[in-house]
């Protein structure tokens, strides 16, 4: 009586999808929906798996592009000010900060990179995680006063920017495998932890690559470069990003698909 | 089954899903407001007295100080304008710990909480009623006629003379709701109108509580909450962040970002009251119930009354001719308790359920049996028809998905190195119902593209109400998804239920469905044509030639669902592994099979449910915030004190929908999922932990200690 | 969040010296404690010396001196690199288990390991400014004692304190004998061994550690040791992940190459005291024992036998009972169940 409905990918949709994304989102960010390419995409896919992918585009209910906020503000506001300058996904940064102001608070409220998220402004739920220097930090735990020279990778700058198919400046470059997974596999409910549990993913995979261990590696003794990791490794290793909303298992197969490489199957079961 | 040519019933991924996945998604703090100031809450740290001073001298000479306000300053609110908790600044009286007291306003966060810390209070100090143990006794008759004791047949004569009986006092804690986005407010004032930037599952609600508390007209405020990071509840009311926030934006002249700690979370934005529930079931010695009692008793606030109806379950959930479901209640200096995720069913059948497993093990019976054996032809609480109900398909067919057969009957017989390994059922049930909603739909042709946008104040906290109402209307007037455009969340548009209770989706969905539904039968009529077969609207624009096209509706629920009792229902199977020594559990597997009408979405379904779930297990295992009675603050005051389940908690996870075509309910058969999620999953948990160990924990959470 | 200055370190020298002329000013490491800290408005320091960009990482084998053979870990590397680097992961599989078992992966990149030996305590009445605490202001009285006090001390504690010290890294280093290298503020080098590093409160709870004002830790040494086929490190926790423990335990054994005969025993346990908890009396007891279950329940019976719990952590005596005897079984297994 039950009937899984099975709706992966096959590897042909899967190639044509990778093939018309970019392009297609692009298009769609710069002039509105284009219907042929949604219709191909639309009958190519069968249904509307690929479809909602390319909707999202006009569905961007984002906020409103603001001119740049004030990088410098009065000096009266800035106490016991600290020059700094460091790199934010890309792009070189140089501002004055209050030595108290921590880097979650610089990038939300002096850079408008509000992507990072506070969910709890004391190191125990991950929503601010960020990459420094390649590496997973809390940025509500640490001085932006301390980020001198470093490099700051947040959420708004994984998706990839530049490259030959995307046109300069929009903010539609084709997104980190590890986005592309969590929007597949539905990794997040409210979306408010997602830039955290994105940022941690993709330094995961890192992790993974050195050789890292976790508590539960059942022999940490054992070190052998590369680890492929079970389910298990994964969520230990991803505990530091709490999802209210309760996404984990989804969360945990966007990241084993890319890290596996292999696509994981997402199975909807219906009882009649 | 699904129409194959439809969208709705198809896994499409979410239409909001690149804006989340790439940081673009604008929550209330996330909007680039210029000129912006900065305010900093600060609180009582007694729960009961008054205030006898505040001194702000050295909080006003500190750096970048523009305003300090506090009930001797404030301006005169509304304090019944439909804000929830009170806290509002209006008088030195103190209800609770952590009450709000006042806010620094400077000119940036670290400036504004520095000042925060340099204000310092005096109080005339009462003793709380913090200690909930000794309190209990007090209790009495609550206010609230819906929460009067409800009788059928005679309970006591029923239990006086069962062959087979189980009476037994469950335990669950104070939990916070503890979405992962704190409650914030950003406050902008053009002239006398007033925008609030502010996650708010009710966006009229929140719009008219504001205007009332502000002594303003509803139309001078406007709320702005397209995203929202997670509700659960406690962004259904609205709390004094909201208007305290508008007061000082208005004090400094300036737009003002105020945002709550996790810490000002325990005692801001409500809770999850402690609940004492003795159920008393009788039965024959074949498992015919003969009665069943379900008392409650719990806590309110000190001035206000809230009561979650743990009875709700056990009012329809089996057919018993002996029935009585009562509450008593006690204020308690807290903040006031509210809706918290499957309010009252969640609790009410851990208990329920739990209380039906020990009579299951008490007559040797089979769970599934006794439940199966129990099964009401009508709703016993009102003799109304179903709707429709699957509690029999749930239970079957999850029964053969988790593979119940391999479950010892006995407990402690199945032993895998240091676990002990159990398995555990429970069901639940939640009301299905719709509210008025009015949406626009506008059409707009440009060459031969149709576009369509759907307008209504409707909110989505995760849910998957943006791609659902995509779906909904791409269906409905024949264009593709990518041809709709989905405005919500903003009480500009027109107004609609709140994300609430389950009755969002069916609300939003259905005054959708019918606003494009009505917009083709205006281009039908306007067209005077006659039609083979009923054409789509976008077809409509472009025969009719029409470049812009819109209408409204005002949505009403079916009348004649008044005459059915109309729920979703779920049964719930875990299995878990006890480590023998240190007492820690594990969820290894989880399966939820659930009977909620039309699916509208089986991606974001899955995931609701399976959150609802998990969501359970926190309750079941983790989740507990603990008073002092001494001074009646809250220990458990940060996510490293409350333990909400992380990653490494949750095992596999399975959710199984019945197919469901009731439109009795509601005409697109709507039941909704948010709530019926957790219900019945906690005690599902504590039934396996029992199969496991041969310990039954009647009080939540179960911590390691409880099961040394 | 109470104003400071803020200053870089060149070397440790200026670190030291920067410190030592501002008894309110205090290093920046990790941070991920004191600036949680100084949110709450518990810690207050007016300056901060940020520390991190001193050459104080390295990991290295020793080989002069009384821990010869053994290995020295940087003060100021990352948890995330002390718990992964090969030599540790081989040798002292012990000490990485821990590591792991702390916080979460962000928080290990962030924290250091002379950090991490001063977190102070998790207890709830210490965070909150608004109730008595004689640690964060002596004299004010403690809340736990007579308040919520399930995760507090079962050993060891006074009445004036009877908050734990959280750390699970620490428990590693207390089972492993480990000696913590200072630079005092006047540029000497003291070691001091780890048994004397942490404090019980006494009549002082104030003072976490016997580490004075303004000295900074330059480096923790671990002696060679026979432990690391047979090792074991134990949290029991209210969450799978990212957690305190309730309770801890670090066990090592070293068994007689012919039959089972127990040469070296060390037990550790975290959660039940103000600072790590050696186990000594269960330790001696296990000196020449055979390796079984009873042996290892008698030896932990007998430890557990000076515990005094408080009103609500009475469970920690039991708990503590078996999570000796399973981190035993355990590290004798090597690590498997």
């Amino acid at each position: 009586m039950d009937q899984n409905e099975n709706l992966d990918l096959s590897d042909d949709e899967k190639k044509l999808f990778e093939d018309l994304m970019p392009e297609d989102l692009n298009e769609i960010l710069d002039t509105g929906v284009n219907r042929r390419h949604f219709l191909k995409l639309m009958t190519l896919a069968g249904g509307g798996v690929l479809a909602a992918q390319s909707a999202v585009a006009e569905q961007l209910f984002t906020k409103p592009v603001s001119g740049a906020m004030p990088e410098e503000l009065s000096a009266a506001a800035i106490e016991n000010g600290v020059n700094l300058a460091l790199n934010v996904n890309g792009t070189a940064r140089k501002l004055t900060v209050d030595s108290r102001m921590t880097l979650l608070d610089t990038l939300r409220e002096r850079l408008d990179l509000t992507g990072s998220k506070k969910g709890c402004d004391h190191g125990q739920c991950g929503a601010c995680t960020v990459l420094v220097n390649g590496q997973r930090v809390l940025s509500c735990l640490t001085l932006a006063a301390s980020c001198e020279g470093k490099t700051v990778r947040t959420i708004e700058g994984l998706a990839q920017t530049g490259s030959s198919r995307s046109r300069a400046g929009e903010s539609g470059a084709q997104l980190h495998p590890m986005q592309e997974a969590f929007l597949k596999h539905d990794g997040f409910q409210c979306g408010f932890c997602t830039p955290g549990q994105i940022c941690s993913a993709v330094a995961l995979l890192d992790e993974a690559r050195r050789g890292d261990a976790s508590y539960v590696t059942e022999n940490v003794r054992r070190k052998t470069g590369p680890v492929q990791l079970s389910t298990e490794e994964i969520r230990e290793r991803m505990s530091g990003n709490l999802c209210r909303c309760g996404a984990y298992p989804n969360i945990v197969a966007a990241i084993q698909e890319v890290h596996s490489g292999k696509p994981v199957e997402q199975t909807f079961r219906f009882s009649a | 089954m699904q129409d194959k040519n439809k969208l709705t019933g198809t896994p499409v991924s979410r239409i909001d899903g690149i804006a989340k996945v790439t940081g673009k998604a604008a929550y209330s703090t996330d909007y680039p407001v210029k000129n912006l100031a900065y305010a900093v809450l600060f609180k009582s740290t007694i729960a009961a007295g008054t205030i006898r001073s505040i001194d702000t001298a050295a909080a006003e000479k500190a750096p970048g100080v523009l305003a300090i306000i506090t009930h001797q300053n404030a301006p005169k609110l509304n304090v019944d304008g439909g804000i929830r908790g009170g806290a509002l600044l209006q008088s030195p009286e103190i209800e609770f710990h952590g009450q709000h007291i006042g806010l620094v306003v400077a000119e940036t966060f670290e400036q504004a909480r520095h000042a925060a810390h340099l204000i310092s209070v005096t109080y005339d100090r009462r003793d709380p009623k913090a200690d909930f143990e000794k309190l209990m006794k007090n209790a009495s008759v609550p206010k609230d006629k819906d929460k009067a004791d409800a009788k059928r047949g005679d309970v006591k004569a029923a239990l006086r003379e069962a062959e087979i009986k189980v009476e037994a006092v469950y335990e669950t804690p104070i939990e916070h709701h503890h979405p992962l986005e704190p409650h914030a407010t950003i406050a902008e004032w053009t002239g006398d109108r007033v925008t609030l930037y502010n996650s708010s599952q009710i966006v009229n609600g929140a719009q008219t509580a504001a205007a009332k508390t502000l002594n303003i007209k509803p139309e001078q405020v406007r709320i702005v909450t397209p995203y929202i990071g997670g509700g659960f509840g406690s962004k259904g009311g609205q709390w004094a962040n909201l208007v305290l926030t508008a007061v000082a934006a208005r004090q400094v002249n300036r737009p003002v970002k105020l945002a709550l700690t996790r810490q000002q979370m325990v005692n801001s934005v409500g809770l999850r009251q402690r609940n004492h529930q003795k159920v008393s079931l009788a039965a024959t010695k074949d498992g015919k119930l003969t009665a069943l009692a379900h008392e409650t008793t719990t806590h309110g606030a000190i001035k206000n009354e809230f009561i979650e109806p743990c009875g709700d379950c056990s009012k329809i959930m089996y057919d018993v001719p002996n029935s009585l479901i009562t509450y008593r209640i006690v204020p308690m200096n807290v903040i006031l308790p509210t809706y918290t995720r499957g309010p009252g069913k969640s609790t009410g059948s851990f208990a329920l359920e739990s209380a039906m497993d020990e009579l299951a093990h008490t007559l040797k019976m089979d769970p599934i049996e006794l439940r199966l054996k129990n099964e009401p032809e009508r709703d016993p609480s009102n003799g109304k028809p179903w709707s429709s109900r699957t509690t029999v398909q749930c239970l079957q067919v999850g029964a053969k998905a988790f593979g119940w057969d391999r479950r010892k009957p006995e407990p402690r017989q199945n032993q895998q190195g240091n676990y002990l390994i159990g398995y555990g059922v429970a069901c639940g049930t939640y009301p299905a119902h719709q509210r008025p909603t009015s949406a626009i739909v506008k059409l707009k042709r440009t060459g031969n593209d149709v576009m369509a946008t759907v307008e209504l104040a409707a909110a989505d906290l995760g849910t998957g109400t943006y791609t659902i109402l995509a779906q909904t209307a791409a269906d409905a007037l024949g264009l593709p998804l990518s041809q709709v455009k989905v405005v919500i969340g903003d009480s500009d548009l027109p107004p609609a239920a709140g994300a609430v209770g389950s009755v969002g989706a069916s609300s939003y969905a259905n005054a959708v469905n019918d606003a494009c539904q009505k917009i083709t039968d205006e281009l039908l009529a306007r067209s005077g044509k006659q039609f083979f077969a009923r054409p789509t609207a976008s077809q409509l624009m472009l025969s009719e030639k029409l470049t812009d096209f819109q209408t409204r509706i005002d949505a009403k629920p079916l009348e004649s669902a008044e005459e059915y009792s109309a729920h979703s229902f779920n049964a719930n199977f875990a299995e878990v592994a006890v480590n023998r020594f240190t007492g820690m559990v594990r969820v290894n597997r989880f399966l939820a099979v659930t009977g909620a009408g039309a699916i509208l979405n089986p991606k974001t379904a899955r995931s609701q449910i399976i959150g609802g779930n998990i969501w359970g297990i926190g309750m079941a295992l983790t989740e507990e915030s603990v008073v002092d009675p001494r001074w009646g603050n809250f220990v458990t005051r940060s996510f490293a004190d409350y333990h909400v389940p992380a990653n490494l908690d949750i095992g596999e996870m399975e959710a199984i929908f019945i197919r469901e075509d009731d439109q009795k309910a509601n005409r697109m058969g709507i039941k909704g999922i948010g709530e019926v999620g957790i219900v019945g999953v906690a005690a599902a948990v504590a039934n396996a932990i029992f199969n496991a160990t041969g310990k039954r924990v009647r009080e939540l959470p179960i911590t390691p200690d409880k099961l040394l | 969040m109470r104003p400071f200055t803020y200053t870089r370190a060149k070397d440790p020298a200026a670190a030291t010296q920067a410190l030592a002329g501002n008894p309110t000013a205090r290093f920046l490491a990790g941070g991920t404690n004191l600036i949680d800290l100084m949110k709450e408005d518990v810690e207050r320091p007016t300056a901060l010396v940020d520390i991190t960009n001193l050459s104080l990482a390295e990991i290295k084998p020793i080989t002069a001196g009384a821990s010869k053979g053994g290995l020295s870990i940087g003060g100021l590397g990352k948890n995330t690199e002390a718990a992964n680097h090969p030599l540790v992961r081989q040798h002292y599989p012990l000490l990485s288990q821990a590591i792991l078992a702390g916080a979460s992966g962000q928080i290990r990149n962030m924290a250091t390991n002379g950090g991490n030996l001063l977190q102070r305590t998790r207890c709830p009445y210490f965070y909150e400014v608004s109730m008595p605490c004689n640690k964060r202001e002596p004299g004010s009285g403690c809340g736990a004692l007579e308040g919520i006090n399930r995760l507090h001390a079962i050993f060891g504690w006074s009445e004036k304190c009877v908050a734990v010290y959280p750390s699970d890294m620490a428990i590693a280093l207390a089972a492993l004998d480990a000696v913590v290298r200072v630079r005092t503020a006047s540029g000497q080098e003291r070691s001091i061994p780890f048994a004397d590093f942490h404090r019980l409160p006494g009549n002082t709870p104030e003072q976490d550690t016997n580490l004075a004002h303004g000295e900074l830790i330059t480096a923790i040494d671990l002696p060679q040791n026979r432990f690391a086929d047979r090792s074991y490190y134990l949290k029991v926790r209210d969450r799978a992940s990212y957690a305190f423990a309730l309770l801890s335990v670090a066990a090592a054994l070293e068994v007689s190459e012919t039959g089972n005969r127990i040469v070296q025993a060390r037990i550790a346990m975290g959660g039940v005291a103000h600072k790590p908890w050696r186990a000594l009396t269960a330790e001696k007891m296990l000196i020449g024992q055979e390796a079984t279950p009873a042996n290892f329940k008698r030896a932990a019976d007998a430890e557990m036998a000076a515990a005094k719990p408080l009103e609500h952590n009475k469970f920690k005596v039991e708990l503590g009972n078996r999570s000796i005897v399973l981190a035993l079984q355990m590290a004798l297994n090597g690590g498997k169940a």
